[in-house]
């Protein structure tokens, strides 16, 4: 039983991150259409850019801030390059130019520095878990997650009360209307797209803290995926709620199911479970269902 | 479908012409002299390192074409192409290495062709059980479960299980002499690339006379509008699953190809960068049959121009050339995005106007 709580708690501290990489990710999605599979780049890439400010000796708070501003400054560049002008291709090629931005980050991001694991020494967190009760925390999931939520609130709150976040709101409803009543929609896809690349990379410099960066942190930012299909495409707490399960699923798959198959299930186990969820419920639990008409 | 006109002052005088493969018998002359140019005339005067390269582009022509008729003729976007080669792959070596053949077939060196065949249906299968989530789903979501089945399919059944057969590490080997067809040990770049250039060419005319056929109409009829085909008639999911067995054929072909060019096997093959790679060829090479072929060789030639840039810079600036691999994937991804930017209709395009051009000249209307 003990280990059922434990699993499931570092399921939710884990799935804390990827929900806020899947908030990026659904952001991107609703304002612009642009189903972007580069997204694990982007956390790889927050990863790399966080370690090399830390090691030169910035502090871990300071360096995140860093990652933030580089985060919108590539973010808006990306968008101005690529994005800006395919609006209205078909969907192929949307998602392909992502593609290649991801090869392109990937392919950048390994010749800039290398493909040996790093970490980022002096530890942030100290090693020594903390007890809740009977439960034992491992310092470096609870504080990524407690960042994780800090900064998922502040995007929440900058969508709510902010001018810019309504009218990213507004486009992401109803592009037309949005634009009658005088909203810039090319500001409003450069900002989705440098709000998405802040969160994968403070996503990233978090999961980069669990088990030093490497290449295999782009995996786990793909599991945003499997992560915005639970929850529906389109949908901003799905991509929380999909984010957690995706969590707590891969580590009890990790934990339970590594007996029967040994070897990688806990890396494999959500993109398996997605393809069978989306032969049930190919919309997810809030995704609007297309209806689609000749 | 006819993208290139008649030269000028050509007619039909029957349908059945009209129809016909090749049309005049100057296109027929040149295809003829096409064929005897790879099969003869390349090999006779391009050496050791060019034959590579030419099979490199033969096998990624061959998965490309799987892609191709997958994304350019039934709609259905995959991005996990690489796990049906690779479980071709994987059919063919295990078929070779541990299958107790009869005394007879391994004389007559048949062992290699008939798993040829086996990879091919075993791929085929494979790859509908990945299709079935077309029934309900596309778009995006049908991306998403190809993507599973690459992830599921490469990284978890072919390393953790598979490679694990025989109680080895990570590869299989295949000693030269491995493969045999027939009286020949298919042991040479030469070798290897008269195979490729018989099997390239004959997965182009089976392809090319399917997408002549019902079939290949109803895949483009789907590819065009879905909802519309099925009310004429289409029973969509069957095409489709069809689709993925023929694409999924012509990977588990592609992939027991590049068997008999590798010394040995192991997942890192089949990355999911190889699927990406896969689908950036058809988009950079465009629609259609020589699409998929000239974006192979685009991409392929590419890739060593420059590693053949990269190799006098590497005096100057060593690190480029430790890390080459990064700057192809680097190059790989700016030249999909610049071609969906700037050439969204690809190579092959370009190929007609230049056909077209002169086709009609010097009366260009």
């Amino acid at each position: 039983m003990e280990l059922f709580f434990m699993t499931l708690t570092t399921g939710i501290m884990v799935g804390g991150i990827y929900a806020l990489v899947a908030l990026g990710w659904v952001l991107i999605y609703k304002c612009s259409g642009v189903l972007n599979l580069a997204m694990g780049e982007l956390t790889l890439f927050g990863a790399y850019v966080t370690l090399s400010f830390y090691t030169m000796g910035v502090p871990f708070v300071v360096s995140i801030l860093c990652t933030l501003i580089i985060g919108i400054v590539l973010g808006i560049l990306v968008e101005r390059i690529f994005l800006d002008k395919l609006i209205g291709e078909p969907i192929l090629a949307v998602i392909m130019v992502t593609v290649g931005l991801s090869f392109f980050f990937r392919g950048l991001i390994e010749f800039v520095w290398g493909t040996d694991t790093r970490v980022f020494t002096p530890a942030i967190f100290s090693l020594k878990p903390f007890t809740i009760g009977f439960l034992k925390i491992s310092t470096v999931y609870f504080w990524s997650f407690v960042l994780a939520i800090v900064l998922f609130l502040v995007f929440v709150a900058f969508f709510k009360y902010t001018r810019w976040g309504l009218s990213m709101q507004a486009t992401a409803d109803d592009e037309t209307a949005a634009l009658s009543l005088g909203v810039s929609a090319r500001f409003v896809y450069a900002a989705s797209w440098a709000i998405a690349f802040m969160a994968a990379g403070v996503g990233g410099a978090l999961l980069g803290n669990i088990n030093g960066v490497n290449i295999s942190i782009g995996y786990l930012g793909l599991l945003v995926l499997p992560a915005v299909v639970l929850g529906g495409l389109n949908s901003v707490p799905g991509a929380v709620v999909g984010g957690i399960t995706i969590g707590v699923l891969q580590n009890f798959a990790g934990t339970y199911l590594d007996a029967f198959f040994p070897g990688g299930v806990k890396e494999i186990f959500p993109f398996a479970f997605m393809a069978i969820f989306l032969l049930f419920m190919p919309y997810g639990f809030w995704g609007w269902v297309k209806i689609e008409r000749m | 479908m006819t993208r290139v006109w008649l030269p000028c002052g050509d007619y039909h005088e029957h349908y059945a012409k009209d129809h016909g493969w090749w049309q005049t018998n100057v296109i027929r002359g040149k295809m003829i002299l096409l064929l005897l140019i790879v099969s003869v005339g390349f090999p006779l005067f391009f050496g050791g390192y060019w034959l590579g390269v030419a099979n490199m582009i033969g096998y990624t022509a061959l998965g490309a074409l799987g892609v191709q008729l997958l994304i350019g003729y039934a709609g259905l976007i995959t991005l996990g192409h690489a796990a049906f080669v690779a479980v071709g792959a994987y059919t063919s070596t295990l078929l070779v290495l541990r299958f107790p053949w009869p005394e007879a077939i391994v004389t007559w060196g048949l062992a290699y062709p008939i798993s040829i065949i086996i990879a091919a249906i075993v791929a085929g299968l494979w790859s509908v059980l990945f299709g079935l989530p077309s029934a309900k789903v596309k778009g995006f979501y049908l991306i998403l479960t190809t993507m599973a089945a690459q992830f599921i399919t490469v990284d978890f059944i072919l390393t953790q299980y598979v490679s694990r057969i025989g109680g080895r590490g990570q590869a299989f080997s295949l000693p030269p002499g491995t493969i045999k067809i027939g009286p020949w040990f298919i042991d040479s770049d030469l070798k290897v690339y008269f195979l490729m250039i018989t099997l390239l060419t004959l997965t182009v005319l089976v392809m090319a006379n399917l997408l002549r056929t019902r079939v290949g109409r109803a895949w483009v009829a789907i590819r065009d509008n879905d909802i519309a085909a099925e009310t004429l008639g289409i029973n969509i999911v069957w095409y489709k699953l069809l689709n993925f067995f023929v694409a999924g054929f012509i990977g588990g072909i592609a992939g027991a190809f590049w068997v008999s060019n590798c010394a040995a096997l192991s997942p890192e093959h089949f990355p999911w960068s190889w699927s990406l790679w896969l689908v950036g060829v058809i988009l950079i090479g465009g629609a259609g049959i020589d699409g998929a072929i000239f974006g192979s060789i685009f991409m392929v030639m590419v890739m060593e121009i420059l590693q053949i840039i990269a190799i006098p810079l590497s005096e100057y600036w060593p690190i480029v050339f430790v890390n080459f691999a990064y700057v192809k994937d680097m190059a790989f991804g700016l030249a999909i995005c610049a071609f969906l930017i700037y050439e969204p209709r690809g190579l092959s395009y370009r190929w007609w106007q230049v056909k077209n051009y002169f086709n009609l000249w010097p009366f260009s209307y």
